[in-house]
């Protein structure tokens, strides 16, 4: 998907975009909504996959998965895909003219230079899943033990008053996105060094 | 004029459009100012840029639109090295030059690594990685990369951008001893006519979208119009020439130039009596007497005939057959030059060059 994004010139490309990037700017919650409708054991979508799987999304850990993952999947995209813009274009193409068909000159070249990036992004985009909430409630409740994430325990934690609790869980969060962050961070960093030529 | 290669393409980038048709033969070169589509035509002869028309090369047709032929370009078989290699970042430089090699067989026998590796001295970066190479040794990876994957034509992107003279001359250099050792043909897109002159026998002219002249590269490149466009820029005259005696006493070595002409480069013992080089000379450093000189310590005066004076700025140019000399308009008034004036071409022996 970021490397179609990152092509330039094709049909449609702008539409794949858009829909791609909307969980970024749309309110959380108004993706959960959407998702709830969706999957929702009445939901157009949500049915049949009760027909043929035997489970519900909605409501359970899935919910929380399928939240995650619709949200934070922007961020992966558009690293992922920034790592394959910087590639150079000649690069594949000498390697095509080398006797590489399109698929090898991809799998030897571009996602060797680009894979750092696409690392990166997986890991920004896993610290993003750590703190979702909106979309997150709405599709997957808040049932402690089940379908609790550590954002909603939080909430709830300072919600009950017990502050001290929901400083300890804040402290967590913190530790995990530092370390995301810095993962990430590094991958960068060591990317560029590959890549300076 | 050759028909080893044959071209008729049109490309399209927006509003450029870019028209060529012509035959060139086994060592060609595409000049034309920066912008006039010369890398965009290499592209398209990779196959890595859509364009419409036909391709062919050594009788073989990689494109032709009018029959629905269009080989992918890991089919053509092309040796494409881009402006500065564009070597592979992650690779060492042994797996880069081998990269092209792993998959085709070599059909008859043809170019082993050690000898490639020999030829364009490599030896001592194969471990190395190419962010750890100066912009030569890159080239000369590229090069050898492309070779290593058995091209029925090199296709070279301004061999010598962004090189200092000295290794530009190298450069040229190895580009000559690859081709005059493996006999592979060229195609050089190049904004310089030196450049062209240097490594091609044909030269196609490039401006404003359209061929402006094919043919011989000499006839083509000494035109008053190219002149002008180099502005004030060094001319070098390139020359071939062949080996007749060493004077290691003399410290000189006497050779004949492609002309006819017999003239004294200084002493170069590694070149054997007999042995064909390419020699270069600064216009610079090309001096003109309306008599055979006497009494000069210069040791070579050839004679000639003005062919034409081209005004170059606050400058002029004199063109004496294949040469080009440089002279003020003071100097030319003096003398009393005109096209036709007989002439002495007058050099030291220092001023001429062994490029390769």
């Amino acid at each position: 998907m970021a490397w179609l994004l990152s092509r330039r010139g094709w049909r449609g490309r702008t539409v794949v975009e858009t829909l791609v990037s909307l969980p970024l700017v749309l309110p959380p919650t108004a993706v959960g909504l959407a998702l709830l409708l969706l999957f929702g054991r009445n939901g157009p979508l949500g049915r049949p996959f009760y027909a043929v799987f035997g489970f519900d999304i909605a409501f359970t850990w899935r919910g929380v998965v399928l939240a995650s993952a619709i949200m934070s999947f922007p961020l992966l995209v558009r690293s992922a895909r920034s790592a394959f813009e910087e590639v150079d274009p000649r690069l594949p193409a000498v390697a095509r003219t080398l006797g590489r068909g399109p698929w090898r000159a991809f799998f030897e070249v571009e996602l060797p230079l680009a894979w750092r990036g696409v690392l990166a992004g997986t890991v920004l985009s896993f610290a993003r899943a750590l703190g979702e909430f909106g979309a997150t409630i709405l599709v997957a409740g808040n049932i402690p033990g089940r379908t609790q994430t550590l954002a909603l325990a939080l909430f709830q934690e300072v919600q009950m008053g017990r502050d001290g609790e929901a400083l300890k869980l804040a402290g967590i969060a913190a530790l995990l996105a530092a370390l995301a962050l810095g993962l990430s961070e590094a991958l960068m960093r060591r990317r560029e060094k590959t890549l300076e030529n | 004029m050759s028909d080893f290669f044959s071209l008729d393409l049109t490309l399209r980038q927006g509003r450029f459009v870019l028209h060529v048709a012509a035959r060139l033969g086994e060592t060609a070169a595409v000049v034309g100012p920066s912008g006039a589509g010369k890398t965009s035509l290499l592209e398209a002869i990779a196959g890595l840029r859509r364009a419409d028309g036909r391709i062919a090369v050594g009788g073989e047709v990689l494109q032709d639109s009018a029959a629905g032929v269009f080989l992918p370009p890991e089919r053509r078989r092309l040796g494409y090295v881009p402006q500065d290699g564009a070597l592979f970042p992650h690779l060492s430089v042994l797996r880069n030059l081998t990269f092209g090699r792993t998959r085709r067989r070599d059909p008859d026998g043809g170019t082993h690594l050690e000898a490639l590796v020999a030829l364009l001295d490599l030896g001592q970066l194969l471990t190395r990685y190419p962010r750890h190479l100066s912009g030569g040794e890159r080239r000369r990876v590229a090069l050898g990369r492309a070779l290593l994957a058995h091209p029925r034509l090199l296709l070279l992107d301004e061999p010598t951008a962004g090189l200092d003279p000295v290794r530009a001359r190298k450069a040229l250099a190895g580009i000559r001893r690859v081709h005059a050792e493996l006999g592979v043909p060229l195609l050089v897109v190049t904004h310089q006519p030196q450049e062209a002159l240097a490594l091609a026998s044909e030269v196609l002219l490039l401006d404003g979208g359209a061929v402006r002249a094919v043919g011989p590269a000499r006839q083509v490149l000494l035109a008053p119009g190219i002149l002008a466009q180099e502005g004030g820029r060094r001319w070098e005259n390139y020359v071939r020439a062949i080996i007749v005696r060493h004077h290691p006493a003399g410290g000189s070595t006497e050779v004949r130039l492609d002309g006819g002409e017999a003239v004294t480069i200084p002493h170069t013992p590694d070149l054997a009596e007999g042995a064909d080089l390419l020699l270069s000379i600064d216009a610079e450093d090309l001096l003109l007497a309306t008599a055979p000189p006497v009494g000069l310590s210069a040791r070579n005066a050839v004679a000639g005939r003005v062919d034409e004076l081209i005004p170059v700025g606050s400058s002029v140019y004199a063109r004496v057959g294949p040469w080009l000399a440089h002279l003020t308009p003071a100097a030319v008034a003096e003398l009393g030059l005109a096209a036709g004036s007989p002439v002495w071409l007058v050099a030291k022996t220092h001023s001429w060059r062994v490029v390769a």
